[in-house]
């Protein structure tokens, strides 16, 4: 037989789980979802800023920054891509035709 | 209920308060220190098939009784080791144990490369191509797909697209369609106050942080009730293993690829396509009813990932004659990884795939 929960255990239930669905539902508000976009475009802008300013610093000490390792990461990744397609298209060359495949039931 | 105050009966409480007490420090040391981390995903399988970062899993079992094979194709965001997170709770070992022959798809962890895929990558590229290499591996004509949740949009997007894929059952579990019945998720993206390019980072991707906290919004206090939880259970050694296995895979989820992501938002939650029939992809339409297959449609009574309004509608959109719903007393995870998914779930999955395969062994 399950034993019933802890005194403790029932006082926090009785608070958490109204608190929870109060929160939960302010989380669905539509003032919710706009002090959010304004957190993120805040955030991004702020990022943006500082991303500037240490460029010009580290650029000036000759050293790479942030967006220039982002820019060589984009060309790997393109690099990547293409070595991808090359392959499939290599594979299609090869092995000949798509598998066939059965009827099915 | 009367406590007895006879000296035998408080020192055998006494006892066993301090043995709890000093089990309850231990595994409490243990879990702060995170010396003693959960090992998951353990069940022996070997790789299939791979293509870019998707691989096929064979689990090995010498007690195969049904084809043709499961291929259960596992969602984007998270980690597929939630299907085999402990020995005593793994859906796949219940599933080999009950004569299946289990493969899984995992798709990996996105990164900068994956960013362009697009839901018709996943549909018509790595899905089929994964279905091809399960029959070969198994030697059978077909396979039959199980997605969980969105492994499940996946699933039922690339059988209606591909006709000729050789699928003989599609079950799905937990997945959303009815994108309206899903507020709690969708809420902030669905009106258009949020853009989905505001959620994207600098890999192209959804990063696996802006997951969890989406998923943290559904229940604000959801990390303190489980705290609380552990904190009541952590003299049980079992309950604390169990415990930081869950925990540890509902802080690691992966990232989103972001044009699938933009999809999914444009598409599936702002047009609700799938619903309305207005789905597009490639240029051509969606049509669900496509699907002809037998169809098994899983859904958990207490999911508040994927509430049974959002999956519901799925069996009625596909055009199977052999249509039918599970709808089990579980929460999204709970589905797959829990005592009910051992007692409930599991078992009668097992048994519609079983009921609609052929008996090879045993």
């Amino acid at each position: 037989m399950a034993g019933r929960a802890p005194l403790w255990r029932r006082a926090f239930d009785a608070v958490e789980k109204p608190l929870g669905d109060t929160l939960a539902s302010g989380a669905r508000s539509g003032a919710f979802a706009d002090v959010l976009a304004v957190a993120l475009r805040v955030n991004r802008r702020l990022q943006r800023e500082v991303e500037r300013r240490t460029r010009r610093a580290l650029h000036l000490a000759n050293l790479p920054a942030a967006t220039d390792v982002r820019r060589l990461t984009q060309q790997v990744t393109e690099l990547q891509r293409q070595v991808r397609a090359l392959q499939r298209e290599l594979e299609r060359a090869t092995d000949g035709k798509p598998r066939e495949r059965p009827a099915r039931r | 209920m009367a406590v007895s105050l006879a000296p035998d009966d408080l020192l055998r409480r006494v006892e066993g308060d301090v043995r709890r007490a000093i089990r309850r420090g231990r595994n409490g040391l243990r879990y702060a220190a995170g010396t003693d981390r959960p090992k998951v995903g353990l069940t022996p399988k070997d790789v299939v098939w791979k293509r870019d970062k998707a691989e096929l899993w064979r689990y090995r079992s010498e007690a195969v009784q049904y084809a043709p094979p499961v291929v259960v194709v596992h969602s984007l965001v998270s980690r597929s080791y939630v299907l085999d997170l402990h020995p005593r709770n793994s859906a796949v070992r219940f599933w080999l144990e009950a004569g299946l022959d289990v493969m899984l798809l995992d798709w990996g962890v996105a990164d900068a490369v994956e960013a362009e895929n697009t839901l018709e990558t996943y549909a018509d590229h790595y899905l089929p191509e994964a279905v091809d290499a399960a029959r070969e591996a198994a030697g059978t004509d077909d396979v039959t797909l199980l997605g969980y949740c969105f492994g499940g949009v996946l699933s039922v997007l690339s059988v209606a697209r591909n006709p000729e894929l050789p699928v003989r059952n599609l079950a799905v579990m937990a997945t959303p369609v009815d994108y309206a019945g899903m507020r709690s998720l969708t809420g902030l993206i669905r009106e258009g106050r949020l853009d989905p390019d505001e959620l994207v980072d600098e890999t192209g991707n959804v990063p696996p942080e802006a997951i969890a906290n989406a998923f943290r919004l559904l229940r604000p206090t959801g990390d303190l009730a489980s705290y609380a939880t552990l904190w009541q259970h952590l003299w049980n050694d079992e309950y604390v293993e169990g415990y930081q296995a869950m925990a540890q895979w509902t802080r690691d989820h992966v990232p989103f690829p972001g044009a699938t992501f933009r999809q999914t938002v444009g598409q599936l939650v702002r047009e609700n396509a799938l619903v309305e029939g207005t789905l597009r992809l490639g240029g051509t339409p969606v049509d669900l009813g496509a699907i002809k297959v037998p169809f098994l449609n899983v859904m958990a009574e207490h999911d508040h990932i994927v509430p049974i309004a959002a999956a519901q509608p799925l069996t009625g959109l596909v055009g199977s004659e052999d249509a039918s719903e599970l709808r089990l007393k579980a929460g999204h995870v709970g589905l797959v990884a829990s005592r009910t998914a051992a007692k409930v779930t599991l078992p009668q999955i097992a048994e519609w795939i079983a009921g609609h395969s052929d008996r090879v062994g045993g």
